[in-house]
């Protein structure tokens, strides 16, 4: 890498609050080590109690969702890839943000799911939480969490969920990449 | 039967079931790969001894400080074999140990209060951090 590309990186990354940031290989343990990782730089940034929970909750739900439902990167078999981003908004915010690539074909499941969340007030989605718990798991092939994921995202959450769903260059009519952000 | 033990690991609770005493508890985090995976054997040793029992007082000691949605899935079958246990055979206490500022378990006890409503639930204050 040229050192002024990287001087660039590094700066637009401070000029919007990252705090941890990481590209590349999904697994369990990897999640779990960047788990541990985030909890010490939100201990070292003041954010304990609630928050700090609320923000490693989002973590978790978002970088398992890139883990169970992407398909394979192009070109690496087995192999599930993902962005994930940590970082200040304002004076007490956080927002965190995931990247990670979905069959085309399941784009418009996820609007619809994600949607609904958008406009609904806080009441509303913890109403909706607890409805979604008592629903007995359905025989659902897509969901594992049987919908409580963008569920729990959006009760931990101080603004809506924001998402954007892309298509990947080359691969047009099979791929897209799904961006979903919280700000916690 | 058998007691039932599974150490905890970074992503996985620990589950201490001492049926010998009839106190049985999870503790730790999870957020384990396939939530199913892990709770479905949780699940059946727990069946298989709430059926073998009969008239008998059962302590269960709630103890997580974080669980995945998935996971969240799972332990609401757990409390609805316990519910279903209390409603004919035994008597089921659930001990919500939770961290005073933890309002995520704070509300999620509630929901399970309301929900099973056989079982007899007994919140306890707890500094989890230390454990």
């Amino acid at each position: 890498m040229h050192i002024d590309v990287f001087s660039v990186f590094r700066n637009s990354a401070d000029f919007s609050g990252v705090l941890f940031y990481y590209n590349g290989p999904l697994s369990q343990n990897v999640i779990a080590t960047m788990g541990e990782t985030l909890r010490h730089r939100l201990g070292c940034a003041d954010a304990g109690g609630p928050k700090a929970r609320r923000l490693f909750s989002s973590f978790i739900e978002m970088a398992q969702n890139a883990l169970h439902y992407s398909p394979d990167a192009p070109g690496y078999p087995g192999e599930k890839v993902g962005a994930l981003a940590v970082g200040r908004r304002g004076s007490s915010d956080y927002y965190i943000v995931c990247g990670n690539l979905v069959h085309r074909d399941q784009s418009q499941r996820i609007r619809e799911r994600i949607e609904p969340l958008r406009s609904m007030t806080v009441e509303e989605i913890r109403r909706a939480y607890r409805e979604q718990l008592k629903q007995e798991p359905a025989n659902d092939e897509v969901s594992k969490g049987a919908g409580l994921g963008f569920l729990t995202l959006a009760r931990d959450a101080t603004e809506p969920i924001e998402y954007s769903l892309i298509d990947m260059p080359g691969h047009e009519d099979d791929l897209a990449y799904f961006y979903i952000q919280a700000t916690v | 039967m058998k007691d039932f033990h599974i150490a905890r690991t970074a992503h996985s609770p620990e589950v201490d079931f001492r049926f010998s005493e009839h106190r049985l508890t999870l503790s730790g985090e999870a957020y384990p790969e396939d939530a199913a995976a892990f709770f479905n054997p949780v699940l059946s040793t727990l069946e298989q001894y709430l059926k073998s029992m009969d008239d008998c007082d059962i302590e269960f000691n709630f103890q997580l400080t974080y669980f995945n949605s998935a996971s969240t899935k799972m332990l609401y079958r757990l409390f609805g074999l316990l519910n279903d246990s209390a409603c004919t055979r035994n008597r089921v206490v659930l001990c919500w140990h939770h961290d005073v500022e933890d309002d995520t378990v704070l509300e999620f006890g509630e929901s399970v209060h309301d929900d099973f409503n056989a079982l007899e639930f007994r919140p306890i204050a707890a500094d989890l951090a230390a454990l």
